[in-house]
């Protein structure tokens, strides 16, 4: 490859890992986290406020004590459901934010003035960036899959 | 109340495993990274179990671990690894160093509050 083309390849792995460094941060979605936490607290407060609505008209009628029961009992699941959909969201996108990370780091490397000429950033290099069993499972997946495609 | 020391580079899991374990009645103390959570330690906090990532800048999960376990107060703490990390070498890596437990992310609310429950149960 000339010095010319070298330099252009670098140039926009650069550009690209800045892009791509972009949209990780702006996979912190703490708005909706926030939103989901904060009701999640809130029917916790309203549970708690009915049970003490219980506790203080033992004279209310079998019907209304009924619902209200029925009403702590739906707020527990929802919260429940809360929960666990804020739990497995985060999750998710942490793993997306190791990935872009990853993504990152060997575009930066690729893009690196300080590489000798001539050198490259190999796949094995790009493998021992990664932070998770399924990524280097895809890894091998296409390596073998473009193996057979030059075969 | 029991204390959970919680380390992960992630604001966002440390808010949620945060919100999930004040949820089930334990006190949360949090770090960014291991470094933080050496500090902690080292400063005098004595939690009931610790929760930590392995990928985390400045100190990794690794490396808290083998530094915790050179503290006294926390030499028989349950330390759990919670991480992306699912293959079996760095599982052995993780027990090696003194890791009592492991949780492979996405993990479920439940899953999580049982093992941490059998290790420190709430009174």
């Amino acid at each position: 490859m000339s010095g010319m083309a070298e330099a252009n390849e670098k140039l926009v792995c650069a550009i690209l890992a800045e892009q791509v460094a972009h949209l990780r941060d702006k996979m912190d979605a703490s708005d909706a986290f926030d939103l989901l936490w904060r009701t999640s607290a809130l029917l916790s407060w309203l549970s708690g406020l009915l049970a003490d609505i219980n506790r203080q008209s033992p004279q209310a009628s079998p019907v209304v004590e009924r619902e209200r029961n029925e009403a702590i009992s739906e707020i527990a699941e929802i919260r429940r459901k809360l929960d666990h959909l804020a739990f497995v969201e985060a999750q998710r996108q942490d793993f997306a934010k190791q990935i872009a990370d990853c993504v990152i780091v060997a575009l930066e490397r690729m893009s690196d003035a300080q590489m000798p000429p001539g050198t490259h950033f190999a796949s094995a290099d790009l493998a021992a960036l990664y932070v998770s069993e399924d990524q280097r499972r895809l890894h091998e997946e296409v390596l073998q899959r473009l193996k057979g495609q030059a075969a | 109340m029991p204390i959970i020391l919680v380390l992960d580079d992630s604001a966002t899991m440390v808010m949620s495993l945060s919100h999930i374990l004040k949820g089930a009645g334990y006190e949360v103390e949090t770090g960014m990274n291991g470094r933080e959570g050496i500090t902690k330690l080292s400063g005098g906090l004595k939690p009931a179990a610790i929760l930590t990532d392995l990928n985390m800048p400045e100190l990794d999960g690794i490396g808290f671990i083998k530094e915790a376990r050179k503290i006294a107060s926390a030499r028989f703490t349950p330390i759990i690894v919670l991480t992306t990390e699912s293959g079996g070498r760095k599982r052995d890596e993780a027990r090696a160093a003194g890791a009592s437990g492991w949780l492979t992310k996405p993990a479920e609310p439940n899953q999580l509050l049982s093992v941490v429950k059998q290790l420190c149960p709430v009174k």
